[in-house]
């Protein structure tokens, strides 16, 4: 049970059982370093046919050892790139690890894209090994092998069905790890020869960027850089070796890369890594993950399943849900706002979280959580005071790529709701006087775009800070207050300059309404385009008789216009008439990560969005 | 409105379950007078339940039922049958002690019209001139080809203006399957006795039937025009077995589905 009022005292707590610093100039001598510490305690956790297996420090570090020798011995130099293309699973880290001890450079790869985007990123990084992880994306990079010049081998990490399948160039997984075996009976030392070779300026991973616009840009990010940021955010996410992490955004993406995979090898805290992505509900309650790093969009899930559930429940339980949240909110408004929290209050909200909100963070997988972060996308603030007034306090954190993760941070004693919070200690940020633009100085900050001079120098001034993109304000205290992308920014025809993302955040609060792309650039009116979440749309048609078929014609349906369009009427009452959204069109189309429309996280890509569906949105304006 | 009037089977937001398990969560569907309406879908799909509910064996956990513009759901399945929906269910069912003749008088058993239930006695033999042959021998003596024709006749014998057809080519031999499927037809054609299909034999439903709905899990994924839906790249890969090569020869790994 949490009680909001004992906050600091909690984080406090939490706080005196942090981890000694790690040592280590590059990733993998910190990864070393660990294991010759913790040797026997336990770090990853990963189920196997439906039973929960773990392996620990040692155990993984002689896997690494083998897979780095295996490596090696199948011609990987120094400086070689490795590419991995898998769901997140533990082979991913331990690939990932074994690549770095070999002084190589990893390079992540969504598992959701297509053939012609990872031929891509594999010839303009040309990586010489590739980590697939199953049948499926083996025959996605057998299929782009003959385009890749520099590719050598591929490694299936999850051999299921392939026992019979032979290919000169293709290895599974437990045959690298005998060959590094046995490469490692004939030269003992040959991994610890290699992790000599190390070097502070060794480029240590490629990030490439989801491009909404043109081709994926590789970000690349040197040793020193990366491991500055590992230790920076030690001081951002305050996790100790008695912590239970849950892994399962995709690792390709800097937030679990440095914010879930890292952190947790520096800070010494278990990794328990989700079956796939569609189990992370139930792998959650399983876990029960004290801290949860996670994007707005699960957090939008985790509350509209909540509301769903509570709509299905008797109207007792729905009004003890109602006072209890509503006492929640009020105590979380103190609580933010610096106030005491009187004692009939406290003793209220005792009582709620004993009777309600305990089993509601037990039944999403949040009773042991003690803290919340939410990063990668803006989120409204008023899901944020949800989940403060659940009992789970939630930081927002605010970082892209290009920062190597987090830059600035609400923390504990330190934050302000809608913002994303104060500059973090290890970088400067500040608001460029002329576009308002956060501009962020530091270590952390990547090195350039791979093969691409022109990009890199765009992202940067000339004194040297980085161009974020995204706009935004700052106050006295120093919290940045995200405005919007600066290229998203609309100046509707009549002038009056928009910020999209806000009313799209407003739109996506609603439990009906899975993302929005608001329009309106250089026209008399905003509309928008409203992807449905097709869950809680359903729900909503079947609990009142409207029929439907499929997805397509439950977004054609009149009643679930209507839905929409109160929700729509609904955020525009707190705008004025020039900001108010006066149309809208539901996707028809049900999308899934495979599709180029939303990113692999399901967020609607706005440029995509503007120029496949012109036909619908300049119907929104032909018509009077 | 004329749309609406042809309309002989309305199936709006149809729920069924097993106990705590639901087997359709929100089925609509529609089936035109003199046309047939197949029903894809995998094991465990709802496709059964869904039949089980309309002829009125399973009442509705919510959703409503029209036959013939009349709301039948919670009605007794006899009183369906007599207003003349017919349901043909899986695995045959006839009656194996009874003879052929004696089946075929079952089906017949909520109508009174003696002279009318003699003429389609006839044409239901006509239909399936193997059964007059054997008309007093027991039905579980039958083959299998026969007892499903036996399951059909039946049905015939209600006079129905539709029919429930529950997976009619189950167990049988492909030219078996052939000819029920083209006596099948000939109901429709000759008497516009309208038929809601469930065949596993995809390829078949589809060149016979109208038009088509997809059921997973069930839920409804896709509806279309019969000839549509076999050109849906979904349709061509899960139900007709016309899978892309791949890289390598034995592709395990299925994609996943879009239904577009």
């Amino acid at each position: 049970m949490r009680y909001l009022w004992k906050l600091h005292e909690e984080f406090e707590r939490a706080q005196r059982k942090i981890a000694p610093p790690l040592a280590g100039d590059t990733a993998q001598a910190m990864f070393w370093n660990a294991v010759a510490l913790r040797s026997d305690q336990v770090w990853l956790r990963y189920k196997k046919f439906g039973i929960w297996q773990s392996l620990t420090w040692q155990q993984t570090a002689d896997q690494v050892e083998a897979v780095t020798a295996g490596l090696i011995a199948l011609g990987l130099a120094v400086q070689d790139r490795v590419a991995i293309i898998s769901n997140t699973r533990a082979e991913w880290v331990l690939a990932d690890l074994a690549a770095l001890s070999a002084a190589a450079t990893t390079v992540g790869v969504y598992p959701t894209d297509s053939p012609s985007q990872l031929s891509y990123v594999i010839n303009d990084s040309s990586a010489r090994f590739i980590f697939v992880e199953d049948e499926e994306q083996l025959d996605k990079a057998l299929s782009v092998m003959d385009e890749c010049p520099s590719l050598g081998r591929v490694i299936v990490m999850d051999e299921k069905g392939l026992s019979n399948y032979q290919h000169d160039r293709v290895l599974g997984w437990s045959a690298l790890l005998e060959l590094g075996r046995l490469a490692l009976g004939a030269a003992p030392g040959m991994v610890k020869e290699r992790l000599a070779q190390q070097r502070t300026d060794h480029l240590a991973m490629l990030v490439y960027t989801s491009g909404t616009t043109g081709k994926p840009k590789g970000a690349m990010h040197h040793q020193e850089g990366l491991v500055y940021a590992i230790r920076a955010h030690s001081k951002i996410i305050w996790q100790n070796p008695t912590d239970e992490r849950m892994c399962f955004l995709p690792l390709c993406h800097i937030a679990e890369r440095i914010g879930g995979a890292f952190i947790s090898m520096y800070t010494g805290t278990r990794i328990n890594f989700v079956e796939n992505p569609e189990t992370v509900p139930e792998n959650i309650r399983e876990i029960a993950p004290t801290v949860v790093l996670a994007v707005p969009r699960v957090w939008e899930k985790f509350h509209s399943g909540v509301m769903l559930a509570l709509s299905e429940s008797t109207p007792l339980q729905q009004r003890l849900f109602h006072a209890a949240i509503g006492l929640g909110l009020r105590i979380a408004d103190r609580v933010l706002g610096g106030q005491r929290v009187p004692l009939m209050e406290r003793i209220g909200y005792v009582l709620a979280q004993w009777l309600v909100l305990a089993n509601v963070r037990k039944s999403i997988g949040l009773d042991r959580a003690r803290v919340l972060l939410t990063g990668a996308a803006p989120i409204s603030p008023q899901l944020i005071r949800w989940f403060f007034a659940l009992g789970s306090p939630m930081l927002e954190l605010w970082g892209m790529t290009e920062t190597c993760a987090a830059s600035s941070a609400n923390r504990p004693g330190h934050i302000k709701l809608g913002s994303i919070g104060q500059a973090a200690e290890h970088n400067e940020m500040r608001i460029d006087p002329q576009t308002g633009e956060i501009l962020v100085q530091g270590k952390n900050v990547f090195s350039g775009y791979l093969n691409n001079p022109e990009k890199t120098a765009e992202a940067f001034t000339p004194d040297g800070w980085l161009r974020t993109g995204d706009v935004a304000t700052v106050d006295g205290q120093g919290f940045f207050t995200i405005v919007d992308r600066m290229k998203d920014i609309i100046i509707t025809a009549g002038g009056k300059n928009i910020t999209p993302s806000e009313l799209e955040n407003e739109l996506k609060a609603s439990p009906y309404i899975t993302d929005a792309v608001v329009i309106g650039d250089r026209k008399p009116y905003l509309t928008a385009i409203i992807m449905v979440d097709h869950d809680n749309v359903e729900h909503f048609a079947l609990s009142r008789d409207i029929r439907f078929t499929n997805y397509e014609s439950l977004t054609r349906s009149q009643e679930v216009v209507d839905l929409i369009a109160a929700e729509v009427a609904g955020v525009n009452q707190r705008y004025a008439r020039v900001e108010q959204i006066k149309k809208f069109r539901l996707l028809g189309k049900k999308l899934t990560p495979e599709d180029e429309e939303v990113t692999p996280t399901m967020k609607l890509k706005r440029k995509l969005i503007l120029d496949r569906y012109t036909p619908m949105i300049e119907a929104m304006y032909a018509e009077p | 409105m004329s749309q609406q009037a042809a309309d002989l089977l309305v199936v709006s937001s149809v729920e069924s379950a097993y106990g705590p398990i639901k087997a359709i969560r929100g089925v609509s569907l529609k089936v035109a007078a003199s046309s047939i309406v197949t029903l894809l879908g995998s094991n465990g799909a709802g496709k059964t339940t869904l039949l089980k509910t309309i002829s009125g064996i399973m009442d509705p956990l919510r959703g409503s039922i029209e036959f013939r513009h009349q709301n039948i759901s919670g009605f007794d399945p006899a009183r369906i049958v007599q207003m003349g929906l017919s349901h043909v269910p899986e695995g045959r069912e006839v009656f194996p002690l009874l003879t052929v003749h004696e089946n075929l008088l079952m089906g017949a058993y909520t109508r009174s019209d003696r002279d009318a239930v003699a003429k389609d006695m006839e044409r239901a033999y006509g239909y399936f001139p193997i059964l007059s042959q054997r008309r007093d021998q027991d039905a579980g003596l039958l083959s299998g080809g026969q007892q499903q024709m036996l399951a059909i006749a039946r049905a015939l014998l209600s006079s129905p203006r539709m029919i429930l057809m529950d997976e009619p080519s189950l167990g049988l031999s492909p030219k078996l399957t052939k000819e029920i499927f083209e006596i099948i037809v000939r109901i429709n054609r000759e008497s516009g006795t309208s038929i809601l299909l469930i065949e596993q034999n995809a390829h078949m439903a589809l060149n016979t039937a109208d038009y088509g709905y997809v059921l997973e899990n069930g839920r409804v994924v896709l509806e279309d025009q019969c000839d549509r839906l076999r050109e849906k790249e979904d349709i061509r890969e899960f139900y007709l077995g016309m899978k892309q090569q791949g890289v390598r020869g034995d592709r395990r790994w299925k994609k996943k589905k879009t239904w577009r």
